[in-house]
C-alpha cells in the first residue's frame, strides 16, 4: 500500500478511536451526562463545522496551488456575508420578502458567491500575482495587508454597527426532533446549512477530479513549470482557484448570517483563523482534509462550549491545533513534502 | 576596522535607545512634567478643544460609535447656537479599541494629555480603560467624564486607584442597577431558577456578580456561564440551559448579540425562558425578543432632544450613548465657564466639572457630582418589557 495512504488511514483510525473514547467519557463521566446532550452538541458541531469546512477549502486550495497562506480569505467570507445581507435587504428583508423565500435564499447565495469570487480574483490579480516570483514572505505580508484593507473598507462602507439577518424569521424556527420531543433537535436552517455545504463540497470534489480545469489545477499544484510546458496557463488556473475558493467563502458567509444572525466588519478574523486551523489540522493542501478539519474544529468547539463552563472553546480548539502539529506536522490527511536529496 | 566601526555605532545606537527608554519610564521629573500642564494657561480664542475617547473601531465599535454620535450631537447643537458663535467647540476623537487592549486607551490618554489645546475629555468607555489611563489623564491634569464606565470601585478612592477630582461619570454605577434587577426577579417575577451569562467584559461581570450575590442570598438557584462579545453561535451554550429555567440574565452591551441569542434560544425550543437584560441592551428595534425584560434609565422618550436624535438617525435611538451626550454637556459647560476670562487651565476646567449643576438632563434626572465623581442621587433604574412591535414599555 502507498505509504502516504497507509499513514492517512492510521491517522483516521487514531482519530476514530479518540472520538469514540471521548464520546463514552463525555456521556458517562462528565457532570452533564446523557446521550441526548452529547448528540445535540454533536449536531450543533456538525452545522458549525460545515461552515468552517467551506472556509478551510479556500485556504487549502490556494495553499495547494501557490503555497501561499491567504490571510485575506476570512475577510472575503465577511464581505460575502455582507453581500448576502444586501440582497436580503434589497429584496424586502426577512419579514416581508418580495419574492418566494426559497428564491430569495438562492439569490443571496448566488450573488454572494459571485461577488466573493470576483473579489478573490481581484485580490489575486492585484495583490498576489505581481509577487509571484518574490520571496515567500512578500505575498504573506501582502495577504495581511489585504486583510486589513478589506476590514477597514468594510468599516467605512457598512459602518461599525451589527446587522441582523434574522434568518429564523425568514425561514423557520421549526425543525426536526430525533428521538421524540426530548430528543435531539435540528432546525430546518441547520439542515439547509449541512445539505448546502455537502453539495458544494461534492461539487468541488467532482470539479477537481473529473473536469479539465480540475486536472489543470492538480497539474499546476504538482509542478507549475511543468504544467506550463504542457500548455496549461498557470495564471488562469490560479485565478480560477481563487475564484472558486472565494465563492465557497461567500457561501459560508451567507450560511453564517442565516444561522447566527449577526454580522459585522470583524467577523472574518476569528472565522478565518478557525478555517485556517481546520485546513492545517486536516492537512493543508488536501481538499478532503479541509472538510474533515472543518468538521473537527466545529465539533471540538461545540463540545468545549457544552461541557466546559466559561468561554474556553478557542483555547481548546487552538490547543488541539498545537497538539496535532506536534504529533502529525502534515495534518491528518496531508502528505509529508518529499525532499530532493 | 570597518567591523569595529559598525559595532561601535551599533553599540552607541543601543545605548542611546536604552537611555531614551529608561529616561521615558523612570524619570520622576518626566512623569510629573505633564502635571504642570494642568495649571498651564491656554488662550481660549473662538474655538475650544475637547477630547472624545471611545472605541471607534474594534469589537465594541458598535456601541462606541453610539457614544461618539451622541457626544458630537451635543457639540453640534452647541455650535449651532448663535450665542455660542465665539465659543465654538472642536472635538478631537481618540480610538480606544475597547476589548482589544487597554494600551490603546492609554495611548489616547497620552496624546490628549500632550495636546496643549485640549481642556477636558469625554470618555473613556470601559472601566478597565479608566483604570489603565487614569495616570496619563492625571499626569496631564485633565478631567475626564465617562458615560459608560460603571465599575463601582472606580470612585472609592483606593481599590482601583484614586482619581478623585479628575474622574466623573454620568452613568449610575453597577451597585445601583443590580438590586433593581434582583428585586424584580425575586419579588415581581418570583423566579427560583436563574441562569446568568456574562460577556466577560468588566461591565458585564460586575453586574452579573452583583445580581448573582443578591439572588443567592435569597435562596434562588443560580447557574453562571459566559460568552464573549465576538461569539455568534450560542447553540451549545443554550443546549446546557435546563428547560425548567425561569429566566436568563444577560447583562451584555451588544443588543444584536442579545437578539441573536434570543432567536437561537427560540429555535432550540426554549423560547419559554424569559431574558432579562441590562442598560447596555436598551436598544428598541434592535433587541426585539417580545416579553424580555430590561433595566435602564427612566429617560424621557418624548424629550425633544431624544426625538430629534432618533429622527436624524433613521429611527435608531442608540440609547447606550445617551450618557455620553450628558458627559459632553458637562465638559463643554465646564470649558466654557473656565474660558469666561478668555483663558483657562485644565485645573479650572476640572473644578468647574466638579461644580456642575444641571437642573434637567435627557437622562431624566438632574445632575451634580459628589467629591468621588459619582452623580448625586441619580434616579433609580427602571424596568422595561419588550413589546411585540419591538418597543420597550416601562413596567416598573
Amino acid at each position: 500500500m502507498n505509504p502516504a495512504l497507509s499513514q492517512q488511514l492510521r491517522n483516521l483510525a487514531g482519530l476514530g478511536v479518540g472520538l469514540v473514547a471521548f464520546m463514552f467519557y463525555a456521556v458517562y463521566f462528565s457532570p452533564t451526562q446523557g446521550w441526548v446532550f452529547f448528540f445535540q452538541l454533536t449536531v450543533n458541531g456538525i452545522i458549525l463545522g460545515s461552515i468552517y469546512a467551506l472556509i478551510a477549502l479556500g485556504y487549502s486550495m490556494v495553499y495547494g496551488i501557490l503555497k501561499l497562506l491567504n490571510f485575506a480569505h476570512g475577510d472575503v467570507y465577511m464581505i460575502g456575508s455582507f453581500i448576502g445581507f444586501g440582497v436580503l435587504t434589497l429584496l424586502g428583508g426577512p419579514l416581508s420578502p418580495a419574492i418566494p423565500v426559497a428564491l430569495l435564499v438562492l439569490c443571496m447565495f448566488v450573488v454572494a458567491m459571485l461577488g466573493s469570487g470576483f473579489l478573490g480574483l481581484a485580490i489575486e490579480r492585484f495583490a498576489y500575482r505581481p509577487l509571484r516570483d518574490a520571496p515567500r514572505i512578500a505575498p504573506l505580508i501582502s495577504a495581511l495587508g489585504v486583510a486589513f484593507f478589506l476590514e477597514n473598507s468594510a468599516l467605512l462602507l457598512f459602518g461599525s454597527q451589527y446587522r441582523n439577518y434574522d434568518g429564523y424569521d425568514l425561514i423557520s424556527y421549526n425543525g426536526i426532533h430525533i428521538g421524540g420531543d426530548s430528543g435531539v433537535f435540528i432546525q430546518y436552517l441547520g439542515v439547509i446549512v449541512i445539505v448546502g455545504a455537502v453539495l458544494l463540497m461534492l461539487a468541488l470534489l467532482g470539479l477537481v477530479r473529473w473536469t479539465r480545469l480540475g486536472k489543470a489545477m492538480r497539474a499546476v499544484s504538482f509542478d507549475r513549470e511543468g504544467a506550463a510546458m504542457m500548455g496549461i496557463d498557470p495564471d488562469r488556473v490560479i485565478a480560477a482557484t481563487f475564484f472558486i475558493g472565494s465563492a465557497l467563502a461567500g457561501a459560508a458567509g451567507v450560511m453564517f448570517g442565516l444561522l447566527f444572525s449577526q454580522i459585522y466588519y470583524l467577523i472574518g478574523f476569528l472565522a478565518g483563523l478557525k478555517g485556517f486551523t481546520a485546513a492545517v489540522v486536516g492537512g493543508i493542501g488536501s481538499i478532503p482534509g479541509a472538510m474533515l478539519g472543518g468538521l473537527l474544529v466545529g465539533l471540538i468547539e461545540s463540545w468545549a462550549k457544552g461541557y466546559l463552563n466559561g468561554n474556553v472553546s478557542d483555547l481548546v480548539v487552538f490547543g488541539i491545533l498545537i497538539g496535532v502539529m506536534l504529533v502529525r506536522p502534515s495534518g491528518l490527511l496531508g502528505t509529508p513534502a518529499l525532499q530532493k536529496v | 576596522m570597518r567591523k569595529y566601526v559598525v559595532a561601535a555605532l551599533a553599540a552607541a545606537g543601543v545605548a542611546a535607545l536604552a537611555t531614551a527608554a529608561f529616561g521615558s519610564t523612570s524619570s520622576p521629573n518626566r512623569a510629573n512634567a505633564p502635571a504642570s500642564a494642568g495649571t498651564a494657561s491656554v488662550a481660549c480664542g473662538k474655538t475650544r478643544t475637547i477630547g472624545l475617547a471611545a472605541p471607534i473601531t474594534g469589537p465594541a465599535a458598535a456601541i462606541g460609535n453610539q457614544q461618539v454620535r451622541w457626544a458630537k450631537y451635543y457639540v453640534k447643537r452647541w455650535n449651532a447656537q448663535k450665542a455660542n458663535k465665539n465659543k465654538q467647540i472642536k472635538v478631537v476623537p481618540g480610538d480606544t479599541q475597547l476589548g482589544v487592549d487597554t494600551a490603546f486607551a492609554v495611548k489616547v490618554a497620552k496624546s490628549f494629555a500632550s495636546n496643549s489645546k485640549l481642556l477636558g475629555v469625554v470618555g473613556p468607555a470601559g472601566s478597565q480603560e479608566v483604570v489603565a489611563s487614569t495616570s496619563s489623564y492625571k499626569g496631564g491634569g485633565l478631567g475626564f467624564v465617562s458615560g459608560s464606565a460603571t465599575r463601582t470601585t472606580l470612585t472609592d478612592g483606593h481599590t482601583d486607584g484614586n482619581r478623585h477630582g479628575f474622574f466623573f461619570r454620568t452613568v449610575p454605577n453597577d451597585g445601583a442597577q443590580a438590586p433593581v434587577v434582583a428585586n424584580w426577579m425575586t419579588k415581581k417575577l418570583k423566579w427560583k431558577r436563574v441562569y446568568i451569562i456574562d460577556d466577560q467584559e468588566t461591565y458585564s461581570q460586575g453586574l452579573a456578580d452583583g445580581v448573582q450575590k443578591i439572588l443567592n442570598s435569597r435562596g434562588v438557584n443560580t447557574t453562571r456561564d459566559s460568552i464573549s462579545q465576538t461569539d455568534s453561535d450560542f447553540s451549545s451554550k443554550i443546549a446546557k440551559i435546563p428547560g425548567n429555567t425561569q429566566g436568563i440574565y444577560i447583562p451584555w452591551q451588544l443588543a444584536p448579540q442579545a437578539q441573536a441569542f434570543g432567536q437561537q434560544l427560540q429555535a432550540a425550543g426554549k423560547g419559554h425562558i424569559k431574558l432579562f437584560g441590562s442598560d447596555g441592551l436598551f436598544a428598541p428595534g434592535v433587541w426585539k425578543i417580545a416579553g424580555s425584560y430590561d433595566s435602564a434609565f427612566p429617560y424621557n422618550p418624548k424629550d425633544p432632544i431624544v426625538t430629534s436624535y432618533i429622527k436624524a438617525h433613521k429611527g435608531n435611538g442608540e440609547f447606550f450613548g445617551l450618557p455620553s451626550y450628558v458627559a459632553a454637556q458637562v465638559v463643554v459647560g465646564a470649558v466654557t465657564k473656565a474660558c469666561a476670562d478668555g483663558k483657562a487651565t485644565r485645573a479650572e476646567v476640572r473644578k468647574d466639572i466638579a461644580k456642575t449643576k444641571l437642573k434637567t438632563t435627557i437622562l431624566g434626572f438632574p445632575l451634580s457630582f459628589a467629591a468621588s465623581g459619582e452623580m448625586h442621587a441619580p434616579a433609580t433604574f427602571g424596568v422595561f418589557q419588550i413589546q411585540k412591535n419591538g418597543s420597550f414599555s416601562r413596567i416598573g
